[in-house]
């Protein structure tokens, strides 16, 4: 490549921390200070129908308060998921008037909030996403469509939606990149969860083994592939005795842990808006040991990547017994080394933060 | 999704002739009135009917039936919904299990089917009765 280096934005996702705000030990400021407390901005995403109560409806009390505390602890609001949800009333699906409607208060709460983007997913179509193009430009959010696990970036569905950005021209359109489409190992910290619930060594084995011959094969070709490999993850349950972990095999196997390879993601590369830094666990001796963290960061590095990378701890479902927090501060080292290593650096000051993602979306967001 | 939570321990209730629980949401993003589609109350093997099932949620009881409908209420991840139901309770110790039913609203496994979830839960508690309901 000959693009100039990058310098991505370090930051975190409060997804990382689900189990800690579900239970209750966190609230949503005391979240947000102990990010800046200890260091795992500057750059901050949120969910919005997590961690906002009454989300996408928010109120202009709320909202001020909500900036003087981002302002007051110095975080920088990078990305706001926002959720396409088409089944609100599962007996009737929205059609496009009303997922477009639904989705404009989102994006609208979005600008109220601050964030520049809004993550968005899967289950909007390239029409859907040209409908929404001057509702982004009006409140000035982008919109970053994430790409993870089985639908990977050269997969058909995002490659015809890479074709319709490119015919629109919208800087208001791309992609949010998450690692779990290039994974490299099913994640050690799982298979333990599963042995501490009772599976055999064999199974466990067995189970590693699956997901390796899948990795060799790469990323499945259509649904039906992928349909077919999720059979095979609940057919080890069966085969060895233990029935009732077969569709998690499945879940996680074809649903979590996606097998395309790093450069898979040079396919979308310059619609890249946003990046969640995807990953399971560390181990023991301070690596990931299923996602190819640093490969990754090389990728964002040398293709002159300077917007944030939200680091997305996903290994909470089953990893009750480490805390999210530790697993952060060691996921983000793994990443400020490897951007050093490729001879760049992360942003880690707040100021130069919001001068880079300013930069890095070319426009500002307009409440 | 984290069902090792759906039920709040030690807040099983009975009175008059009903049983009532706190359970939480086992997913990490708030899921409106329409989306919690079933749900079982079962304590020490007995079911309750299921016509006698209520929910209560933001200061408000629900039937299954008024939620299907309903998207202005939302189950927010951090609050405790209640499950209650027609079931006698002595006093001690009690098995109780929930199953509940979920829809995900944003994800579309089919051309006109949404994402589909069962969780359960059980745990061990004794029962509070509520002795105003006798007097």
């Amino acid at each position: 490549m000959t693009a100039e280096q990058g310098t991505p934005i370090q930051g975190v996702t409060l997804y990382s921390f689900t189990r800690a705000f579900h239970a209750r030990e966190y609230d949503l400021d005391q979240l947000i200070r102990k990010t800046a407390t200890e260091g795992f901005g500057p750059g901050l995403e949120i969910i919005g129908f997590s961690s906002f109560r009454g989300f996408p409806e928010i109120d202009d009390h709320f909202a001020g308060r909500f900036s003087d505390l981002i302002d007051e602890v110095g975080l920088v609001r990078t990305s706001l998921a926002v959720n396409a949800d088409i089944g609100l009333r599962p007996d009737k699906l929205m059609d496009q008037d009303e997922l477009i409607a639904y989705m404009r208060r989102q994006i609208a709460a979005a600008a109220k909030l601050g964030f520049p983007i809004a993550r968005v997913q899967i289950s909007l179509t390239p029409d859907s996403m040209e409908a929404l193009a001057p509702i982004a430009e009006e409140y000035g959010v982008t919109l970053a469509l994430e790409v993870h696990a089985d639908q990977y970036a050269s997969h058909p569905r995002i490659l015809a939606l890479r074709d319709r950005y490119e015919h629109l021209g919208s800087p208001f359109l791309g992609f949010t990149m998450d690692w779990g489409a290039t994974v490299s190992g099913f994640a050690p910290s799982l298979i333990e969860a599963y042995r501490r619930r009772g599976a055999s060594e064999e199974l466990l084995a067995a189970v590693v083994a699956l997901w390796d011959e899948y990795y060799e094969q790469g990323p499945p070709a259509d649904q039906a592939d992928h349909g077919q490999r999720f059979g095979r993850f609940i057919g080890l349950g069966h085969q060895y005795g233990r029935p009732d972990l077969g569709i998690d095999f499945g879940i996680n196997g074809t649903g979590l842990f996606g097998p395309a390879r790093v450069d898979d993601w040079l396919e979308i590369m310059p619609w890249v808006r946003h990046v969640h830094g995807k990953f399971f666990g560390i181990d023991e001796n301070g690596q990931e040991p299923s996602v190819p963290v640093s490969d990754l960061i090389t990728l964002l590095v040398t293709n002159g990547y300077s917007g944030a990378v939200s680091s997305e701890y996903e290994g909470w479902h089953w990893n009750h017994w480490q805390s999210p927090f530790e697993i952060i501060r060691a996921e983000q080292a793994i990443q400020r080394t490897a951007a050093e290593s490729a001879g760049s650096r992360m942003i880690t000051d707040a100021a130069e933060a919001r001068r880079a993602i300013d930069a890095h979306l070319s426009h500002a967001v307009r409440a | 999704m984290i069902p090792d939570r759906i039920i709040e321990q030690g807040t099983l209730r009975a009175r008059g002739g009903r049983a009532a629980v706190e359970v939480r949401l086992p997913w990490y993003r708030a899921l409106p009135a329409s989306c919690i589609s079933a749900a079982k109350l079962t304590i020490d093997g007995a079911q309750a009917p299921t016509e006698s099932l209520r929910w209560e949620m933001n200061g408000e009881e629900f039937t299954f039936a008024d939620m299907k409908t309903n998207t202005a209420q939302w189950w927010f991840p951090t609050d405790s919904a209640v499950l209650s139901g027609d079931l006698a309770v002595d006093a001690g110790e009690h098995e109780v299990r929930v199953d509940l039913e979920l829809y995900i609203p944003y994800i579309i496994i089919a051309d006109d089917q949404v994402l589909h979830i069962e969780e359960h839960d059980t745990k061990t508690m004794s029962v509070r009765q509520d002795e105003e309901a006798y007097a």
